[in-house]
């Protein structure tokens, strides 16, 4: 659930590469205008938001987000393998009473120290990524980070939504991981809005359809930004009507934009840029399903 | 037999058409694993009959039944992701199946024996054949399921079982770096890193190729949709020198590409000036393919 006063805006798309963090950051720099708000990167395997700002590139405030995960006490372990048995995540491993721990696989959800009857089992910290607190361009810029290595981003999405809440702002804008499964399941859950942004190919127009499917379920308001406007011809706002999903906002593809774009430059002296923001940042709080603190 | 991940770190950098243009231009013995299950568009970018569907099950789910569930909360309490609620209005709990892990934490806690498991089918795996003939293997994960890594690693072993000795498996990974990731490149032969010429896409191509050397895995790279800013070309050509990764080849940006799709083709096989670039890599990566059948 959101805090109490910060409504909740979840960027993402289904698809990759459709415009998702360059639709969050412009956002975000839009709305930091008039109100406080919080810019929440949740593409923990690729935080790209950050790079937009530059001036992001200072220290931020660091928290290490980690998970409990057991570690065996070898003089007390009997080798029951009642933890193997217990574990869903095949992360224990008990052969021929020898009982390994693969605690990169661990979950760390303690059933197996729960059911040891032999108190064996002993929980330690183990660190999956970390989230970094900035101040830029008059915005909090909330970053989540998976470590290389690591399968746990779910952890560290709830660790930033946690960070993200005591922010103080009154608009969060989520930047979501693409996909429909658990990072992006995370990354929506407890927001206000859903902004799915699609660009204008079929490969798109799938993902979108599961995007939508994904937020009907959690039951979340939706609009569509389309992205890359003209860069293709999949029609993508008939696909809306046909679903019956606003599209609450356009950027036009130019070469130049996607020029700056793979830079990570913002389009913030765009006045067409900028007023469409503002555009989507008022249709997507006038649909989102909460509070009246804007 | 030789497996080739297509991987990128970044979402949108071209993997899914790259991959599609390399398992058309291997042609026939080519098999097409698309293990981006929550997007997969190999069968846009192949064309495809379907042959076989079956229903993917993930294992069970838990629930909690109200009229058995006294309110103790024993079950909220050992819960470590937030996934059990009190119903309002009610002394019951019930379980938010999207935030759930399945781990079963709460069962245990359970004096009553309330929560039960349930199976609900979590997607679907298919056969496919495309329409040059390639042989495509993918899934479709239902919005809001857990277990991508899971599904990426069946549809991965129904490749291997339909590939011949000869075959050469062109696996299409999903974006980012975590679970389904490493399951897509895990004992794979080649990962093809598709690095997208612009500051996201080198950041997160500069992940995904930490993770790879770490997992041991030879590679080869594309860099893709060059030309639209030169210092963003030379910083990902840097990164790949750093990282000792060989460069197969390099693909203007080019919305002609972008027909592809609309007629049907592959990018190796739609008329336009990139196209000669990307004949021209998948040439340099089927080298690499050729030499690792050769000597394994």
């Amino acid at each position: 659930m959101s805090s109490a006063g910060m409504t909740v805006l979840a960027v993402a798309s289904g698809k990759g590469g459709t415009g998702k963090t360059t639709v969050a950051a412009h956002l975000a720099s839009a709305s930091a205008r008039t109100r406080s708000t919080v810019l929440v990167d949740l593409d923990v395997e690729a935080p790209d938001a950050t790079g937009y700002f530059p001036a992001a590139h200072a220290a931020g405030d660091t928290e290490a987000v980690s998970v409990l995960v057991p570690e065996i006490v070898e003089s007390l372990c009997t080798g029951c393998g009642l933890c193997a048995r217990a574990c869903r995540f095949g992360a224990i491993l008990a052969i021929g009473g020898v009982v390994t721990i693969d605690q990169k696989v661990c979950k760390g959800c303690g059933r197996c120290v729960a059911v040891c009857p032999a108190k064996a089992l002993k929980e330690v910290k183990m660190n999956v990524g970390e989230t970094t607190l900035r101040f830029v361009d008059s915005l909090d810029l909330l970053e989540g980070r998976m470590a290389v290595g690591d399968i746990r981003s779910t952890v560290v999405i709830e660790a930033a939504k946690r960070r993200a809440a005591l922010a103080g702002a009154s608009l969060q804008i989520r930047d979501c991981p693409p996909g429909v499964s658990c990072p992006a399941t995370h990354a929506i859950e407890g927001a206000d809005y859903l902004i799915l942004v699609a660009e204008p190919t079929e490969f798109s127009i799938h993902d979108l359809g599961t995007a939508v499917k994904l937020g009907r379920e959690r039951g979340i308001p939706i609009g569509v930004v389309i992205n890359k406007d003209g860069f293709g011809t999949a029609d993508v706002a008939g696909f809306c009507a046909s679903e019956g999903v606003p599209v609450i906002g356009r950027i036009a593809f130019l070469r130049e934009r996607a020029a700056t774009g793979a830079a990570a430059t913002l389009w913030l002296q765009d006045p067409l840029i900028m007023d469409e923001m503002d555009r989507i940042l008022s249709r997507a709080l006038a649909g989102a399903r909460t509070r009246s603190v804007l | 037999m030789i497996t080739a991940s297509v991987a990128s770190g970044k979402g949108g950098a071209g993997k899914t058409s790259i991959a599609a243009a390399l398992a058309a231009t291997l042609g026939a013995g080519c098999l097409f694993a698309d293990c981006d299950v929550d997007a997969a568009n190999g069968v846009i970018a192949l064309g495809s009959s379907i042959d076989i569907r079956e229903p993917y099950f993930a294992g069970p789910g838990y629930r909690i039944e109200p009229p058995a569930c006294t309110g103790c909360g024993r079950c909220h309490a050992a819960c470590r992701f937030g996934a059990i609620e009190p119903v309002a209005g009610s002394r019951a709990f019930r379980i938010i199946q999207e935030l759930c892990e399945r781990c079963g934490a709460c069962v245990a806690q359970c004096p009553t024996k309330a929560i039960t498991t349930f199976e609900k089918q979590a997607g679907e795996l298919f056969v496919s054949t495309g329409r040059t003939g390639t042989r495509l293997i993918h899934a479709e994960l239902e919005p809001g399921e857990a277990t991508s890594g899971k599904l990426v690693a069946l549809v991965r072993k129904r490749a291997a079982a339909l590939a011949l000795s000869e075959a050469t498996i062109v696996v299409d990974a999903p974006p980012g770096i975590g679970c389904p990731v490493i399951a897509s490149v895990t004992g794979c032969d080649l990962v093809l890193v598709v690095v997208e010429a612009s500051a996201s896409g080198i950041r997160d191509a500069g992940r995904l190729v930490e993770l790879i050397l770490s997992m041991k895995r030879r590679s080869v790279a594309i860099i893709n949709k060059t030309g639209l800013n030169a210092s963003m070309n030379e910083r990902a050509r840097h990164m790949l020198a750093e990282a000792g990764i060989p460069l197969a080849g390099e693909i203007p940006f080019d919305p002609a590409l972008r027909s592809a799709e609309e007629s049907n083709r592959t990018w190796a096989s739609v008329a336009c000036g990139s196209s000669d670039a990307v004949k021209a890599a998948l040439v340099a990566v089927i080298g690499v393919i050729t030499t690792l059948k050769e000597k394994p």
